[in-house]
């Protein structure tokens, strides 16, 4: 249970990499359309970065945070469910910056900043769930813990 | 420390207290396959009387069968690649071969009859008479008026022309996909000598005019020309005149009353709407398209290039009243129409979604009319997005926007942008038996869920969305 903690909470903090990719990679290819001679405006259908950024953010990537705070509960991590309430939380917040940026675009810098507290969050998660169970536990609990 | 098995216990209860309104909330949201518009959402009678629906069923609200028509046309659909002049090939859909489809004029008061064949679309074709207040039957949405029709069949429509006026025809299957990737065309009812097209389409990201991309020339048809501007694209475009200034002689189909000169100024064209200028091409005049390369030049020789104007004409203080012909105040039942927007699960896919005075689809009003109903409609937007809102059948008229009155020439209109915080008053008359779709017409929009209809009581419909058929109207 504390290796597949670890793991998801170091997917997490991949995908929020992934997310960073996918958006510089839609907004550079917009302005070479543009440059080609397409048009840019409502109609324009989301290029193959902006699928993957609203994919991996909007499915994703809460999944894994669900699934985190899932296995928390059995995990005998310390601190796991604090951990997890954290990431899930930074993932609600980042979800909700997204949605009031289509309306408050200097949100959207907010929403940027927030990706990296996520990243930091999922990281130090992870690192908690590294190594054998604490020596703190009771042989019994402690024997249950390795999975 | 607690014992193993109570943290197990406890464990699995914060699990479910986790898991449990997630897929609340996500069954909740999915779309059975097989939903018929006569029984799906809520009725909403707007203030009238409540009544059962049965009576006459839709497919026997047809144009004329009999008579003989004036204007017969042969369509054949096909999903294959064509070329769009001036950028290359494109992978699509077309009609006769070509996309745009072929163009259909008729004089007003003619039967237009057309004969849509679908030769290798596999997911089914229909066309919609976009602007055209055509009988139900023909009104050519899969899983309301229709099925959709299958490779190797054909479909007639049958209707007469009776306004006048610039519309178009497009698939209204799958249309999201379909539209935007070519199955559409433009229609002419009572064409006249000084007719210049420029319907605009904007294929993947390709903006084009009457197919072509890039400068593109036409003659001038003489020293005034009357200019058809058609936007099928999914979002408003604003288009101007550089070289003349012009008048707004027709909007949706509707000529304006006493249309004055303007100049140094755009006009927004709704996608899905159409707008009529009257433009002076003794010299060059060079129309912009909302921007990019492409562009319609009407006339020889060099004409000037300018960039979008910062005004716009406001087409409700444009031109100067008169009366509507039916009596708003009188209305028999009024709709709110809220466009909304909120987090959750649409067809178990999680994200932001639109809502219908906070409903999200299917759990959609229905809104009920009998026929001579005066109706009104507030739609309000609070969604962060524009939409383009188009009711089938019917043209409605703009009383209002955000609270001030109309008082230029009656907008009557069939696609009204309505933009993120705006409020409109439009009102109609009840006068078109049928089952009615009422929808955004960005197709995105519409295929993600931003869609209901207007209901005739008496009037069913045997259609199904989903289905054998499976009728995806969006
Ligand atoms: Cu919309």
């Amino acid at each position: 249970m504390r290796s597949v903690y670890r793991a998801l909470a170091g997917l997490i903090a991949i995908g929020v990499l992934v997310q960073a990719m996918a958006i510089a990679l839609a907004w550079f290819t917009v302005i070479k359309d543009v440059d080609d001679g397409s048009v840019f405006s409502e109609n324009s259908d989301a290029n193959v970065g902006h699928m993957i950024h609203t994919i991996v953010g909007s499915g994703i990537i809460p999944l894994l945070a669900i699934l985190l705070l899932i296995i928390s509960f059995f995990a005998k991590v310390e601190g796991g469910v604090k951990w997890a309430l954290y990431v899930f939380g930074l993932v609600v917040l980042q979800f909700g910056l997204a949605v009031a940026s289509f309306g408050a675009p200097v949100v959207g810098a907010l929403h940027g900043l927030n990706a990296f507290a996520l990243l930091a969050v999922a990281g130090m998660a992870a690192r908690r769930a590294a190594g054998p169970a604490p020596a703190a536990e009771s042989p019994a609990t402690a024997t249950g813990a390795t999975t | 420390m607690r014992s193993p098995s109570r943290r197990a216990l406890v464990a699995v209860v914060a699990t479910l207290v986790v898991l449990a309104p997630i897929g609340f909330f996500w069954q909740r949201s999915l779309i059975p396959n097989d939903l018929s518009p006569m029984t799906m959402g809520y009725a909403d009678y707007g203030g009238g009387p409540a009544s059962a629906h049965h009576g006459t069923d839709v497919s026997r609200l047809t144009g004329p069968v009999d008579q003989t028509p004036d204007v017969a046309v042969d369509l054949v659909a096909r999903e294959e690649r064509f070329d769009i002049p001036g950028r290359g090939p494109m992978d699509g859909y077309t009609l006769n071969h070509t996309s745009p489809g072929p163009r259909i004029v008729a004089k007003q008061g003619d039967l237009v009859q057309v004969t849509l064949r679908n030769e290798n679309v596999a997911d089914g074709i229909t066309l919609h008479w976009h602007g055209v207040d055509v009988p139900n039957a023909e009104d050519g949405v899969a899983g309301v008026t229709q099925d959709a029709i299958p490779p190797g069949k054909s479909f007639v429509y049958r209707f007469v022309a009776k306004d006048a006026g610039t519309y178009w025809y497009h698939s209204h299957q799958v249309s999201h996909e379909q539209v935007q990737k070519g199955m559409y065309g433009v229609l002419i009812v009572q064409p006249t000598a000084a007719d210049v097209i420029a319907a605009v389409h904007t294929y993947d990201k390709v903006r084009t005019v009457n197919g072509e991309y890039g400068e593109r020339r036409v003659r001038a048809p003489g020293p005034i020309a009357r200019v058809r501007l058609i936007n099928t694209d999914n979002g408003p475009m604003a288009i101007w005149v550089d070289g003349a200034s012009y008048k707004v002689v027709a909007v949706d189909g509707t000529e304006v009353n006493a249309p004055t000169e303007v100049s140094g100024k755009a006009v927004l064209v709704t996608a899905g709407g159409r707008v009529d200028l009257e433009i002076p091409t003794v010299k060059a005049v060079r129309i912009g398209l909302g921007g990019g390369p492409t562009t319609l030049v009407i006339g020889d020789g060099d004409a000037p290039t300018g960039g979008e104007p910062r005004d716009r004409v406001d087409l409700l203080s444009y031109g100067a009243a008169k009366p509507l012909g039916f009596d708003p105040v009188k209305a028999t039942r009024a709709f709110r129409y809220d466009i909304g927007r909120r987090i959750g699960f649409f067809d178990g896919k999680p994200g932001l979604w639109w809502t219908i005075n906070g409903h999200q689809y299917p759990d959609v009003p229905m809104f009920v009319v009998s026929e001579g109903d005066i109706v009104r409609m507030t739609i309000k937007n609070t969604s962060g997005q524009v939409h383009p809102m188009h009711l089938h059948g019917h043209h409605v008229v703009v009383l209002s926007r955000d609270g001030v009155r109309a008082t230029g020439s009656p907008w009557w209109t069939d696609s009204l942008n309505v933009e993120d915080k705006e409020t409109y008053e439009v009102a109609f008359v009840a006068d078109n038996p049928g089952i009615w779709m009422d929808h955004c017409h960005n197709l995105p929009h519409a295929a993600q869920g931003l869609v209901t209809h207007l209901m005739y009581t008496g009037v069913t419909t045997p259609h199904h969305l989903g289905g054998s058929p499976n009728n995806q109207p969006e």
